[in-house]
């Protein structure tokens, strides 16, 4: 029996949200109206920053790009989650129901069958958005913009989105220890206020909301990179790596939680 | 006779929402992150101007103001939506026809029940932590109980808002985008985001044309003294205005959405 | 259905057992405050010392009530339960340590819940099952014809629901009915040509045409592939389909593991006297204990008092057979 590799597992991972992809595709009404929603909501929060501007000077010394910066850059960090790792939020349901269980019995890892399921299309809508509000803010800003701009900026942007997807992996693997409730209601709310730079926290929450719940890795670490390009904090340098050992810990959760599911019922 | 039926649909909406204590529960602990999170973000922003009050609004003020609306969105906001789009494509709408009351009413009840239930476990220790951190800056007197009914006429025309939302969700086949599009606007326009004192003076008037204030503003203003009590009254009659407006909105599109519906069955 | 005694077993279960610890919720409001406080555990043995042997290409009746712990005992044969103690072996392998090598052996069907993709058509679940099991094109399409041949000679009856396999495979999961699920979960978990195949309560909510129809279709595959099949069920007609061995279990422990044959000889002595009243009405049943009455005894007794239009007399119907089992009334074999 041949070993599945990597590379199988990206093939197959392909096939499989191809297929889903084409599903929703075929709902073109639900397709258009949700990404536009999507982007509405964005817009909404475009001009909630406009509109502190307009009666404020500024948000603990962040100019106004400053912290559309930070917005821009936090919506493009979430695509990956939104798009990926979107049947996370059915996990609930599925564990209550028992439903769950059928993940278990194919001869592939659970945790990919699992999130294989589900392309969630509107995160097109969202990329759009953080695009235009990441270049609108850094053209403003002056940044400078090179190969090895773009090469960070890459780096940083999957460190942020990996943070993302290991907070949404680790909430989620809570559910399997609490029978179905959850803590998946706070992962809509750090999302939201990782737009924010940490420095508006001061001692134990900076430090809770750095370490304890990563929240400032999904914006503010990543983004100093190129709004303080002359003081980049270690944290910053450090982010790709504390990234990936954070998903690989969400990882290992979500398994441990997968494997002592047993379903309901006798 | 007829209020025992309505009686007896209200507890049965009670127990329904107490089952999901631990949800509940968890919904709380958010608004007092959200609290966290808004106090911070807010002293940041007033510290950056020269002045205490802005706009009429001090830094107490509008902290009040965003947590006390945020905790009157989390209480069953998207609820009737959401259950409206299950009923739809579970088919099990067609069966709530055949029964004796109208489903607008029935429906109505069982919101208000959960409602309550949500009230006394979210909202009342929200506003007591909200209390004891703002030094009790919210008054405690007539315009407490001037609240209680301006957050009830609140939650009806949000209620019918809601319901007229869900059948234009059954033409599209599409909930979650016609749902976020609505929270955004409402959530925006009603000053919930950014308290309306914030807006430009053009953009003001659009949000008091539209009854999304009616759903936040009036009430928090009420609560927050604002106003006098010979105030209230011209603004519970707004209120019941928009009650009128909305029960006629949404008695148009539903009659028209039974018609589609008993036509393709259900 | 071939067995051969001298092979190895395909299942092998010894002393198999497992507990469940839950929580023993208190009653009320002031109980439920409590639960937040103080925990009061309480352990369920769902399983306690399951002991059988499976040779391959049998098909065996895994019945019981309710509770009794048969998707229990399945769950730790399909490797995603974790015995509390005994040995289990599944096609040579602890099927727990080894859950991936166990899947690829092993096929799976849930009567009411399809593990087939909801939106795809049938073909495209299958192209992605092909794949996920690593089935070679060759194998595949032979599993394609034979499905071919015992789906599509059968043509379409009268109010019955189309199962002919080509247009079948054009359907949406979602949009086929419950038979037409079922019976496309039980092609899938073919397919790969697993060595067992679980079904766990396939005729459930199912009419009399389509249960006769996936009858068949398990009885073909088990000839011609000499696929183990484990069946749970609560459907008598199922059992007397298919089943040559049952095993009922009852609180987690075997009550009887026989060939059905053997079973219903153990109650030769009791005989179902079946009655009409009335040329028009329905069968009235009379199970009888020749060791204790005779049939004769009671044909007498209900002459007194009505007007008999017909008689028959039957054998022990499998239901009562089971109906007693689960009473107690035999011991072990």
């Amino acid at each position: 029996m041949k070993k599945r590799s990597i590379i199988w597992y990206l093939r197959i991972y392909i096939k499989i949200i191809t297929q889903d992809i084409k599903v929703k595709l075929n709902y073109r009404a639900d397709f258009v109206i949700s990404n536009f929603a999507q982007i509405l909501h964005h817009i909404s929060g475009f001009i909630v920053f406009w509109l502190i501007f307009q009666n404020f000077p500024s948000v603990d010394g962040w100019d106004y790009y400053e912290m559309l910066f930070f917005y821009g850059f936090s919506l493009i960090a979430f695509t990956p989650t939104q798009c990926l790792l979107e049947n996370n939020w059915s996990l609930p349901w599925q564990v209550r129901s028992g439903d769950f269980i059928k993940y278990c019995f194919r001869p592939i890892n659970t945790f990919f069958y699992y999130i294989s399921e589900v392309f969630d299309t509107k995160g097109f809508g969202q990329l759009v958005a953080g695009i235009v509000v990441l270049a609108f803010a850094w053209l403003r800003l002056e940044i400078a913009f090179s190969f090895i701009t773009l090469a960070l900026l890459i780096l940083m942007l999957s460190a942020a989105g990996i943070f993302m997807a290991a907070m949404l992996n680790l909430a989620a693997s809570t559910i399997f220890w609490t029978k179905g409730f959850g803590l998946m209601e706070f992962v809509v709310r750090f999302r939201d206020y990782s737009r924010y730079p940490i420095t508006i926290f001061s001692g134990f929450l900076r430090y809770l909301f750095t370490f304890a719940i990563p929240m400032a890795f999904i914006s503010y670490y990543p983004s100093l990179m190129f709004l303080r390009p002359d003081q980049v904090p270690i944290l910053t340098w450090l982010s790709p790596l504390i990234g990936i050992a954070f998903f690989a810990l969400s990882y290992f959760a979500w398994m441990k939680g997968a494997k002592s599911y047993s379903g309901t019922g006798s | 006779m007829k209020i025992k039926k309505y009686t007896t649909i209200l507890r049965a909406g009670m127990l329904d929402m107490f089952q999901w204590r631990m949800s509940l529960f968890i919904t709380f602990l958010g608004n007092i992150v959200y609290l966290v999170v808004i106090y911070n973000l807010w002293q940041a922003i007033y510290a950056s101007s020269p002045y205490d009050t802005v706009n009429g609004m001090t830094f107490t003020d509008t902290m009040l103001y965003l947590v006390l609306a945020m905790t009157i969105f989390n209480m069953t906001e998207t609820y009737v939506v959401g259950s409206m789009g299950r009923h739809i494509q579970d088919g099990s709408m067609i069966l709530n026809l055949i029964k004796p009351m109208e489903y607008r009413t029935i429906t109505f009840f069982e919101i208000l029940g959960a409602d309550i239930i949500s009230f006394c476990m979210i909202f009342v220790p929200t506003f007591i932590i909200v209390s004891i951190i703002t030094g009790f800056a919210i008054p405690l007197g007539v315009n407490l109980l001037l609240f209680l009914p301006a957050l009830l006429f609140a939650r009806v025309i949000s209620y019918y808002i809601d319901f007229f939302v869900g059948t234009i969700c059954l033409y599209t086949e599409s909930t979650w985008g016609i749902n976020m599009a609505k929270e955004v606007l409402v959530l925006l326009m009603s000053g919930a985001v950014i308290p309306l004192a914030f807006f430009p003076d053009w953009l003001r008037q659009v949000a008091e044309f539209l009854p999304f204030q009616a759903i936040y503003n009036i009430p928090l203003q009420i609560m927050l003294g604002q106003v006098t009590t010979f105030e209230t009254l011209p603004m519970f009659g707004v209120q019941l205005f928009w009650i009128g407006v909305m029960y006629v909105i949404s008695g148009v599109f539903w009659k028209q959405s039974i018609k589609t519906i008993t036509i393709n069955g259900g | 259905m071939q067995k051969n005694n001298n092979t190895k077993p395909v299942i092998s279960l010894k002393g198999l057992h497992k507990e469940f610890k839950t929580l023993n919720r208190r009653e009320g409001l002031k109980g439920g405050l409590l639960d937040l406080f103080s925990r009061n555990y309480k352990t369920v043995k769902a399983v306690n010392g399951l002991s059988f042997d499976i040779q391959p290409g049998e098909i065996v009746g895994l019945l019981g009530p309710n509770g009794a712990g048969k998707s229990t005992a399945i769950k730790m044969m399909s490797g995603v339960l974790k015995p509390s103690g005994g040995e289990i072996l599944v096609n040579g392998v602890i099927p727990y340590n080894n859950r991936i090598k166990n899947a690829q052996n092993i096929g799976v069907v849930f009567g009411q819940r399809s593990q087939l993709w909801w939106a795809l058509p049938l073909v495209e679940s299958l192209k992605l099952l092909k794949d996920i099991y690593m089935i070679e094109d060759k194998h595949y399409n032979q599993m394609f014809d034979l499905y071919k041949t015992i789906l599509g000679a059968s043509e379409s009856e009268n109010g019955g629901e189309e199962c002919r396999l080509d247009s079948l495979l054009k359907k949406p999961v979602r949009q086929m009915s419950l038979g037409q699920r079922t019976l496309s979960d039980i092609l899938a978990s073919f397919l790969h040509n697993p060595k067992v195949v679980f079904l766990d309560e396939p005729t459930i909510g199912l009419d009399v045409m389509m249960k006769a129809k996936i009858r068949e279709l398990v009885l073909e595959l088990n000839r011609i592939r000499n696929t183990t099949v484990i069946l749970t069920t609560h459907d008598i007609g199922d059992v007397d389909a298919l089943c040559e061995r049952v095993i009922i279990i009852d609180k987690g422990a075997i009550l009887y593991d026989n060939s059905l044959d053997n079973l219903k000889s153990f109650f030769g002595a009791y005989r179902t006297l079946k009655i009409k009243y009335n040329k028009d009405e329905e069968w009235v049943d009379f199970l009888i204990n020749e060791d204790e009455s005779s049939v004769m005894d009671k044909l007498a007794e209900i002459e007194k008092t009505n007007k008999i239009a017909d008689i028959k007399i039957e054998e022990i119907s499998t239901e009562s057979v089971i109906k007693k089992i689960y009473e107690g009334e035999v011991k072990s074999s």
